[in-house]
């Protein structure tokens, strides 16, 4: 069997299960090596002695560099770090924590076959605890107004907007 | 500040600390992907910038209680050699190991908690520790996660969770995992069904297969793929119940096995002690293979107890980076394998042949 990245003799097989769907690999040994096909954060138990690791996994500082003077065109880059959304689509990484802000709605599009839900319910770092909370609340009376809204009750629709415009407007005044 | 050679001096609590269920389940890791607001992430800034957030991220880690006299060490200090040590510890990522200047990583005096600083995120926070533990690992690790929540500005959306350098990491930024010694259900051949099952319930089993069929050393990992949209504690609950179940699997295995074909069982074993014992060349895929069937002979009391232990501080020790380190320079595959199978060999001497009880 050849190696699935060059024409060598494929020596290791390597077999992901990934939501039910069995993935399968097959490297040459020197691929295996340089893929570290062991676990792709490379915490498997332990590495296999692949007969290459005194030369071709010398250590290099590989890391890719924003490019000097980011083109910032509006549109399709992100304001604060210059990264535009193709890129994710080569490296699988973004470039900051604002990019999510700036391509909110192109990233949320691919979240769903990749988590179980499409928005957090985890833990929250102290100090955003209420925030996170109020959102959440206005989350749940949005939903409860379309619901009344639906039903043609529009005196329950009438009063969750009451709510909902109070909450917002809380969150608009600044703390004292 | 603890230095390289006394790191690696003393074992890791989760290597010596075998208890009874590490015959099934070695060991238990969590991983929390945490970065802060306003720099980019590693893999996209420019050095300078990833060097200067290495300085102010470094301190903050080094003045944890957490990290009294710890080992912290930029990458770019150490040789491959030890990099590649680093990574055969499990204290540093392969990805990290990649990695030259402004990433760093921060180890406790036990080697329980390990932080690796602009590996692809600003911070991996990461626990390990022997069987079946997740939740104590993710305790230590949670704590660790408060206290640094307290002193850095954590990128976080009120959608997304944690913001990861990778949206596969969204959310809780919360990798859950352990290592699994199975055996039993590839000799019985029911390791297939078991891996479906598993996968099914949206857990991914990773194994090294060599050639044929058999995978090397009988390992597997078990991990959650999804990070958002579930709570820390519903990823590690689910996690848990689904490597119970695995364990279940496992220990039946081998009951059914020694009730089936005892003799084909106590070949295995039998036949693996000899060759480690008196072997002079040994490949890893080789030792890897026999040092499994000894561990599953040491669960089937042919062997002493502490040899489970004696196989799993074995597994790290013949690993290619452990030799050369042990050596004290670079070794050619040939003078790896030789190396390997005279450890093995002194390691093993006075194990005992083994006493094939279940055979009358
Ligand atoms: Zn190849
Ligand atoms: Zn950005």
């Amino acid at each position: 069997m050849q190696c699935d990245f060059c024409d060598s003799k494929a020596t290791v097989f390597f077999t992901q299960i990934i939501d039910g769907n069995s993935k399968k690999t097959n490297l040459c040994d020197a691929c295996a090596a340089s893929q570290g096909v062991t676990d792709p954060e490379g915490f498997l138990l332990p590495s296999i002695d692949f007969p290459v690791s005194g030369s071709k996994s010398e250590v290099k500082d590989d890391l890719p560099e924003a490019p000097p003077a980011p083109v910032m065109d509006g549109k399709t880059c992100c304001p604060d770090c210059g990264f535009a959304f193709d890129d994710l689509k080569k490296t699988g990484r973004l470039g900051c924590s604002g990019c999510y802000q700036f391509f909110r709605e192109e990233i949320k599009h691919n979240l769903a076959g990749m988590h179980k839900g499409t928005s957090h319910t985890g833990r929250v770092p102290e100090g955003m605890v209420e925030a996170f909370q109020t959102r959440q609340r206005l989350e749940a009376l949005n939903k409860e107004m379309d619901d009344a809204v639906s039903a043609e009750d529009y005196e329950k629709a009438a009063q969750l907007r009451d709510q909902i415009s109070q909450i917002e407007e809380k969150l608009l005044t600044p703390d004292t | 500040m603890m230095r390289f050679s006394t790191l690696l001096k003393h074992a890791a609590d989760w290597m010596t600390g075998a208890d009874a269920d590490s015959a099934i389940v070695l060991t238990s890791r969590i991983r929390l992907a945490r970065n802060v607001v306003g720099a980019p992430f590693p893999g996209w800034a420019r050095k300078q910038e990833r060097t200067e957030l290495l300085g102010s991220l470094r301190e903050t880690i080094e003045s944890l209680p957490n990290m009294k006299e710890a080992f912290s060490q930029e990458l770019s200090a150490l040789s491959s050699v030890q990099k590649q040590v680093l990574v055969e510890r499990h204290l540093i990522s392969r990805e990290q190991a990649a990695r030259g200047e402004g990433s760093a990583t921060v180890v406790n005096r036990s080697q329980t908690l390990s932080v690796m600083i602009n590996e692809e995120d600003h911070l991996r926070l990461q626990s390990i520790r022997s069987g079946l533990h997740l939740r104590e690992a993710y305790d230590l690790i949670a704590s660790v996660d408060m206290e640094l929540e307290q002193k850095l500005p954590y990128a976080f959306d009120h959608e997304l969770g944690y913001l990861t350098a990778c949206p596969t990491n969204l959310g809780t930024g919360l990798r859950a995992s352990a290592m699994l010694h199975l055996p039993g259900l590839v000799i019985s051949d029911h390791i297939g069904q078991v891996i479906q099952a598993v996968g099914k319930l949206g857990l991914a089993v990773r194994g090294i297969f060599g050639e044929g069929t058999e995978s090397l050393g009988h390992l597997f990992q078990i991990s959650n793929q999804s990070t958002l949209g579930e709570s820390e504690d519903d990823i590690i609950n689910r996690l848990e119940r689904v490597i119970k179940k695995v364990r279940d699997h496992e220990r039946n295995a081998r009951l059914k096995l020694i009730e089936d074909d005892p003799q084909m069982v106590a070949d295995k074993i039998a036949r693996a002690y000899g060759l480690l014992k008196y072997a002079y060349v040994i490949d890893s895929k080789e030792a890897l293979t026999h040092l499994s069937l000894i561990r599953l002979g040491s669960d089937m009391e042919c062997f002493p107890n502490e040899t489970i232990q004696l196989c799993d501080t074995l597994l790290m020790d013949i690993e290619p980076a452990h030799l050369q380190h042990q050596a004290g320079r670079k070794l050619s595959p040939e003078e790896r394998d030789t190396n390997r199978a005279k450890i093995i060999r002194d390691r093993l001497h006075s194990l005992p042949i083994p006493d094939i009880g279940f055979i009358n």
